[in-house]
């Protein structure tokens, strides 16, 4: 028991072991990020609003380059909208012109109406600038765990409490 | 070496190992069923009038409203990995003002509907009776291939189309296509191919002809004020 506290050594090299999973961890997602040219290549689903295709707590993988073509009608992109920070996940249902100045109006396939509410003030349509990716790929359920831990705080505490346990009474 | 914590954790790690494996292998299965949709569209009436975008807007815009026939075959879209299919169809249309004049750089979706698998039925947002109805009809399969099948008769547009501009009417060279995006249980999302790849083929027809929207439709009572 508490092997950790009575050897500095041990207690130096789970430090170290905890920082390289960390920094491992967030390498993979920055990797991820320049690879699909994306500020966030992997999202959770938030809200109902794409059901059934897409449930809270769904994993969505991003691709935000236009290699092959432009992004384009009956594509599901998730943007920002200037002023807000929840990005949005929903299906561009109309395109007029081509190139980054085209007006995209998008749509969520559970929604009755289009977007143009949910926009800044004043505007009715996206461009391509606002969006920060197509989706591509998709998991069910798995960050489920995120949204728990942002709904219910103390969910936090417990995790870090039982992770601090876990490295105390870990022997070797 | 064999505390229960690590026990835990080794049972913990072996759990997700198998279940990316397995979610890895249906996700790939996809590429082994083949695809080959097929449908026939044709516009039936069309209307351009002039309207407001909602009801306390001072703007006015015009819109056409597209008639349409569908008849197609999606039903190789669905195996065991389909969530639901989202099949749409759109109106494109050049711009004259653009270089390209004869490029359709303008996309529009007039119709779209989503079928789902039975096992994804539950997740409709429909009413209990369609709700009952839905779970009824593929009581006891998991794949329901026949829901591919749809036929559309005067088909009424889910969504009256306009431009940035406000102005529809006598444009030329609309063309109508059926598009759909399969969405996977886990995997990759697909939508129409513009090209066969291997096992999936492109959609057979799903395109209209060439049309051109009419003018503006005069309201009865106007005509007679003016003779």
């Amino acid at each position: 028991m508490l092997s950790a506290l009575q050897n500095p050594r041990y207690a130096a090299a789970q430090l170290l072991n905890f920082g390289l999973i960390l920094s491992t961890a967030f390498m993979m997602w920055k990797g991820l990020s320049v690879i699909s040219d994306s500020p966030s290549p992997i999202v959770v689903v938030l809200s109902g609003s794409m059901e059934p295709a897409f449930q809270r707590g769904d994993l969505l993988f991003l691709w935000n380059r236009n290699w092959m073509e432009e992004t384009k009608v009956g594509e599901i992109v998730v943007y920002n909208v200037k002023g807000k920070d929840i990005p949005i996940v929903h299906r561009v249902v109309r395109k007029f012109g081509i190139g980054s100045k085209a007006k995209l109006l998008t749509k969520g396939d559970n929604n009755l109406a289009d977007d143009t509410e949910l926009y800044a003030r004043g505007q009715d349509f996206l461009v391509r600038e606002d969006i920060i990716g197509s989706v591509v790929a998709y998991i069910p359920f798995v960050g489920y765990v995120t949204i728990m831990l942002s709904e219910h705080p103390w969910l936090k505490t417990v995790m870090l409490g039982l992770m601090g346990l876990m490295v105390v009474l870990q022997r070797e | 070496m064999h505390s229960s914590v690590v026990r835990v954790q080794n049972v913990f790690g072996f759990f997700t190992t198998v279940c990316f494996a397995v979610a890895a292998f249906i996700a790939l299965s996809d590429y082994y069923s083949p695809r080959t949709p097929s449908a026939t569209l044709a516009v039936k009436d069309i209307q351009v009038v002039r309207g407001r975008p909602h009801y306390y807007s001072t703007k006015k815009e015009e819109y056409a409203h597209i008639r349409f026939s569908l008849s197609s075959d999606l039903s190789t879209l669905f195996t065991w990995n389909t969530k639901q299919v989202f099949v749409y169809v759109s109106a494109s249309w050049p711009d004259a003002s653009a270089p390209n004049k004869t490029a359709h750089v303008n996309e529009a979706v007039i119709w779209d509907t989503i079928i789902t698998s039975p096992s994804a039925d539950h997740l409709q947002n429909i009413g209990p009776a369609a709700m009952k109805k839905l779970l009824k009809s593929a009581k006891g399969n998991a794949i329901d291939p026949s829901r591919g099948k749809l036929e559309l008769k005067n088909q009424k547009p889910k969504y009256q189309i306009t431009a940035p501009s406000g102005n529809v009417a006598n444009i030329e060279n609309v063309v109508l296509k059926l598009h759909y995006n399969v969405q996977p249980w886990v995997g990759i999302l697909t939508w129409t191919p513009q090209m066969d790849i291997l096992r999936w083929k492109q959609v057979k027809g799903g395109v209209s002809k060439a049309f051109k929207l009419p003018a503006i439709k005069v309201k009865e009572e106007k005509k007679k004020a003016a003779k």
